[in-house]
């Protein structure tokens, strides 16, 4: 049992307590043992006192009748009346052997002492006889005690009758051991008879205790006096005695004192077998305590530590087999009632977890992750049977627009839509529709040919031509789905996926709208990947150029303008079109970076020509993502400073479509640039999205009818009418309206008939290096007015 | 009963052989506090080679009811006293006394012969087993004697003329004290005198 663990606590605190409360109470029970015991040896000695007053008088009495016997003895009177000295000594001495009197005195009626047993009658026997002559004169017969040759005698005097009174005969009896042993035996006391003449030494007469104790009691006493009286407890030889000192008889400097004492071992020695069963019952309490409080602590941590077991096992994950098993109706059952339904809660959560974990909430598809696992298993499966197994991944287009313009729970249902639709393909069991997040979504064939899986994509695009309607709403939506399969594409889930991806995006960007992956694919995006570092290497590098191509009048051939492009001269590719990179740029938001880098140069261009003089204006292109950047009118302000440049020198062409993809945006960046007084034409007129209604409310200068309608117009009726009807429009609306791809004369002559306003084209100029310009300009300027005016 | 007829024998025989110059005396016996004595005695010795007559008379000191009666006797020196057992239980009649010592064992009725006492002296009798019974008889020299009455008066009769010492003996003097004498001169008439003698303190009177 470690010390710190609660069992050793609960059990260390228990113990403590109940040895601290036996301990206390064996103390105090032993201490009150002590104090009874002393105060019953007290008792004692108080009745001690009494019992050997008692004893004395009980053994006067008894002499007195001795005595009394013998003086009323006939021939002993007869004795004592005759005179005769010798005759009276024998007859005392005879008669007081009888009785065991060590002295016999008679004593005359002149209260002389006539007569004694032996021949010399001690000194002090006369002074202690006398007054009990008077005493017995009186009640017949008198008892008391005196001190002879340093001995306590008990003394009798009677009156001899023979009738009357003729004399006393006084006897006296030691006070010897008997008297001490009955005493003992009847009190338990020791007894010690001392006497001493002042001023000397003290004498034991008897005593019960041995000798070595009387002779310290002795040495006790001496040591005492009046003043410094013997002390009630005194050590004799190693034992303890409580006493109690009386004196038996005082008598002209004799003292003859009774020293009463009990043994405290003795007195206690009762007690003694009451403090051992005391102990007896402290040490087994303790035991019992020790027993209950281990018992106890075990039946409060046994649970705990099984708890604790159960809690570990939970935590390895196996929330099965760790149920627990303590049925105790307290608080530890309690705890362990809580901690299993915790269990539960924990697995039943966990299960959700993993269901959010591995379904989309939204669709109720499997996510992502489900995905990837529903894959490696198909795959093991393929390679184990050789069958081959292919995935779909389709991504909406345009997704996010539909989010943007009609809300986000709208693009929510929406999804719930197409989840329906393809899961309502009819698909073979084992097929798998998934949501891979965003827009994207993607569907397992496990045991399918290459054929099939065409056949299915084919199925989801018709599927997604019938119009979406929500709500009064109705969205078109299309879809860019890429295939890829094992063992065709790919051996593993990862690469399979990355793989269908790239055939995906391939088929977003090339339009088709379903696409197998080709490893030429990878090329191209590795390429695509490549491409934007490169790109961001090539500003750095001042890789691009900016080329012009220049705008005239259509009237009067007059150059008013350039067009400013960009070109990318790649140090390994050479010379890459717009084509090849700016729809990326704008697919990666790099455009943004582009197009700062062309208004600086179209300004540093302008500020170079505006000092030689020249005043035309520059029109930069502008995407999408330029007019959605915020931070565009203030980086061109900024540009405009830099440069030192009129706003008014320069114009930003902006595509319909990039209007339309978000046209309240677009609306604010416009009409910002407009406030600062540059001038803003719509680009590619005609070919994308638009709406007339914004269109109006755009403070735009210029519409540029797209090359697609100018290049064929000479031959195509319906290509001439739009460019009528749009001339017609722009001019309506207050619009300049500029033609671009003009390629020949015969464009130029219709087109001025037409009454447009500017045109641009290879038959006017090629783009062409800014620094070529101003050659250009020189030899354009050169030709005669009236050439133009001829061509009108 | 026997005892006062012959004490009045002896007084009439007494009154009867006196000569012409003998009287009566008439003493009265108090003690310190002037109270009367009885059972004292008195008794006229003369002093002198003189002997006294012999006028021997005997005693009687019957048992009856565990006492002696008379308490106190008197008699002159030779006289016999009878000690006759009239109680109803038998007595053990002794008496250590100097002048006559003597013991009566055990007996009822009446004993063989009286007994003589011939020696002056005070003599205690007592019972040996009745502690309380006890006699005083007093032996004299002289025929001169009596014992005062309750009221502490006695008459000595028929005394000669002449000087005599008057005692006068009671058994509550104290010890050791000579018996009081007084000399006492004695004519043909008659006379009293009254003697005060010390008695022992707490002495009851019988």
């Amino acid at each position: 049992m470690r010390l710190r663990s609660l069992e050793s606590r609960i059990v260390i605190l228990f113990l403590l307590l109940i040895l601290a409360i036996q301990l206390a109470g064996f103390f105090a029970i032993r201490a009150s043992i002590e104090r009874n015991a002393r105060a019953s040896i007290n008792d004692e000695l108080v009745i001690g006192e009494r019992v050997f007053q008692r004893l004395l008088k009980q053994n006067a009495q008894t002499l007195t009748q001795g005595a009394r016997l013998l003086a009323s003895d006939y021939g002993f009177r007869q004795a004592i009346a005759s005179d005769d000295v010798a005759t009276i000594s024998s007859a005392l001495a005879n008669h007081g052997a009888r009785i065991g009197a060590t002295l016999a005195v008679l004593i005359g009626l002149d209260h002389s002492i006539r007569v004694a047993a032996d021949k010399t009658p001690a000194p002090g026997l006369k002074n202690a006889i006398l007054p009990l002559v008077d005493s017995a004169e009186q009640t017949g017969g008198a008892a008391g005690i005196a001190i002879i040759n340093n001995h306590a005698f008990q003394i009798v005097v009677l009156p001899v009758k023979a009738p009357i009174t003729i004399g006393w005969v006084a006897m006296a009896f030691p006070i010897d051991n008997r008297l001490a042993a009955d005493m003992r035996e009847l009190s338990s006391l020791q007894v010690s008879i001392l006497t001493h003449r002042s001023g000397g030494n003290w004498e034991v007469g008897v005593s019960t205790l041995n000798d070595a104790e009387v002779r310290s009691l002795i040495e006790r006493l001496q040591e005492s006096s009046n003043e410094n009286p013997l002390p009630t407890m005194q050590r004799l030889e190693d034992k303890e005695f409580s006493s109690r000192i009386f004196s038996l008889v005082q008598d002209s400097g004799q003292t003859s004192i009774v020293v009463l004492q009990r043994s405290i071992r003795e007195a206690i020695a009762p007690y003694r077998q009451l403090q051992l069963t005391l102990l007896l019952l402290t040490a087994l309490g303790i035991l019992l305590a020790g027993v209950g409080s281990i018992l106890t602590a075990r039946r409060i941590t046994g649970p705990l530590r099984q708890l604790a077991n159960s809690a570990r096992q939970l935590g390895t994950g196996d929330y099965y087999h760790g149920t627990i098993k303590i049925q105790q109706s307290d608080e530890i059952g309690e705890l362990s009632n809580a901690f299993d339904s915790m269990r539960e809660s924990i697995a039943n959560r966990e299960l959700e977890i993993r269901r959010l974990a591995y379904w989309d909430s939204l669709t109720n598809l499997p996510n992502r992750a489900q995905f990837v696992t529903l894959l490696d298993n198909a795959l093991q499966h393929a390679r184990k049977y050789r069958l081959s197994c292919h995935v779909l991944m389709m991504d909406l287009d345009r997704f996010k627009h539909v989010n943007d313009v009609l809300g986000h729970s709208f693009g929510d249902a929406l999804l719930v839509q197409v989840a329906q639709r393809l899961t309502a393909l009819n698909l073979k069991s084992g097929d798998q529709v998934a949501r891979l997040g965003g827009d994207e979504f993607a569907i397992l064939l496990p045991d399918s040919r290459i054929e099939e899986v065409q056949a299915i994509a084919a199925r989801i695009l018709e599927s997604l031509e019938t119009p979406i309607s929500l709500d009064d709403q109705t969205v078109d939506l299309g879809a860019s789905i890429g295939i890829a399969g094992f063992p065709a594409h790919g051996s593993d889930a990862e690469s399979l996926l990355s793989r269908v991806e790239v055939a995906m995006y391939a088929a977003k960007s090339s339009g088709n709208s379903a696409m197998v992956y080709d490893p030429t694919m990878d090329k191209s995006s590795q390429e695509s990947l490549s491409l934007l570092s490169e790109l961001r290497r090539a500003i750095d590098n001042n890789e691009f150029r900016i080329y012009v191509q220049p705008k005239i009048v259509l009237e009067t051939g007059k150059v008013t303008g350039v067009e400013a492009l960009i070109r990318w001269m790649h140090p390994k590719r050479g010379l890459i079109q717009p084509d090849d990179f700016i729809p990326f740029a704008e697919k990666t938001g790099f455009i943004r970076a582009l197009t700062r880098w062309m208004l600086e140069q179209a300004a540093a261009l302008c500020h170079t020509w505006k000092a030689q003089g020249l005043q035309l204006k520059i029109s930069v292109n502008l995407s999408t993502r330029d007019l959605l950047d915020q931070d565009l009118p203030a980086k061109f302000v900024e540009i405009l400073l830099q440069h030192q440049v009129a706003s008014s020198s320069f114009c930003l062409e902006i595509t319909e479509s990039s209007i339309m993809d978000d046209p309240i945006r677009a609306q604010q960046t416009l009409e910002r640039l407009y406030a600062m007084g540059c001038e803003l034409s719509i680009d590619d007129f005609g070919t994308g999205y638009s709406s007339l209604a914004y269109l109006k409310r755009l403070p735009v200068h210029e519409l540029k009818i797209d090359k697609s309608f100018v290049m064929n117009m000479e031959h195509e009726a319906d290509d001439a009418t739009i460019v009528r009807s749009t001339i017609d429009l722009g001019h309506n609306m207050g619009l300049r309206v500029v033609a671009e791809g003009i390629e020949s004369q015969a464009a130029w002559e219709l087109l001025a008939r037409m009454g447009c306003d500017r045109g641009q084209g290879y038959f006017i100029s090629k783009p062409m290096p800014a620094e070529q310009f101003l050659d250009w300009l020189e030899n354009w300027t050169a030709r005669s007015p009236a050439q133009y005016e001829s061509m009108i | 009963m026997i005892f006062r007829k012959r004490t009045a024998a002896i007084l009439v025989a007494a009154c009867a052989q006196v000569p012409a110059s003998a009287a009566s005396l008439q003493v009265s016996v108090l003690d310190g506090s002037n109270h009367p004595v009885a059972n004292a005695v008195v008794y006229a010795e003369t002093d002198g080679a003189q002997r006294q007559p012999t006028q021997l008379r005997g005693a009687t000191i019957e048992q009856k009811e565990r006492k002696f009666s008379p308490l106190v006797t008197v008699i002159q020196t030779g006289s016999d006293i009878l000690f006759p057992n009239n109680d109803t239980v038998q007595h053990h009649v002794y008496s250590f006394s100097r002048p006559k010592a003597f013991e009566l064992k055990l007996y009822s009725g009446l004993p063989s012969k009286p007994i003589v006492f011939d020696k002056a002296g005070t003599v205690v009798v007592g019972c040996n087993i009745h502690d309380e019974m006890v006699a005083y008889i007093q032996v004299v020299d002289t025929p001169y004697f009596a014992k005062t009455n309750a009221a502490g008066q006695a008459t000595i009769g028929n005394l000669p003329a002449g000087t005599y010492q008057l005692r006068t003996w009671h058994y509550d003097l104290p010890h050791g004290a000579p018996i009081p004498k007084q000399k006492l001169v004695v004519d043909a008439t008659d006379s009293a005198v009254s003697i005060r003698i010390p008695l022992k303190a707490g002495a009851v009177v019988h």
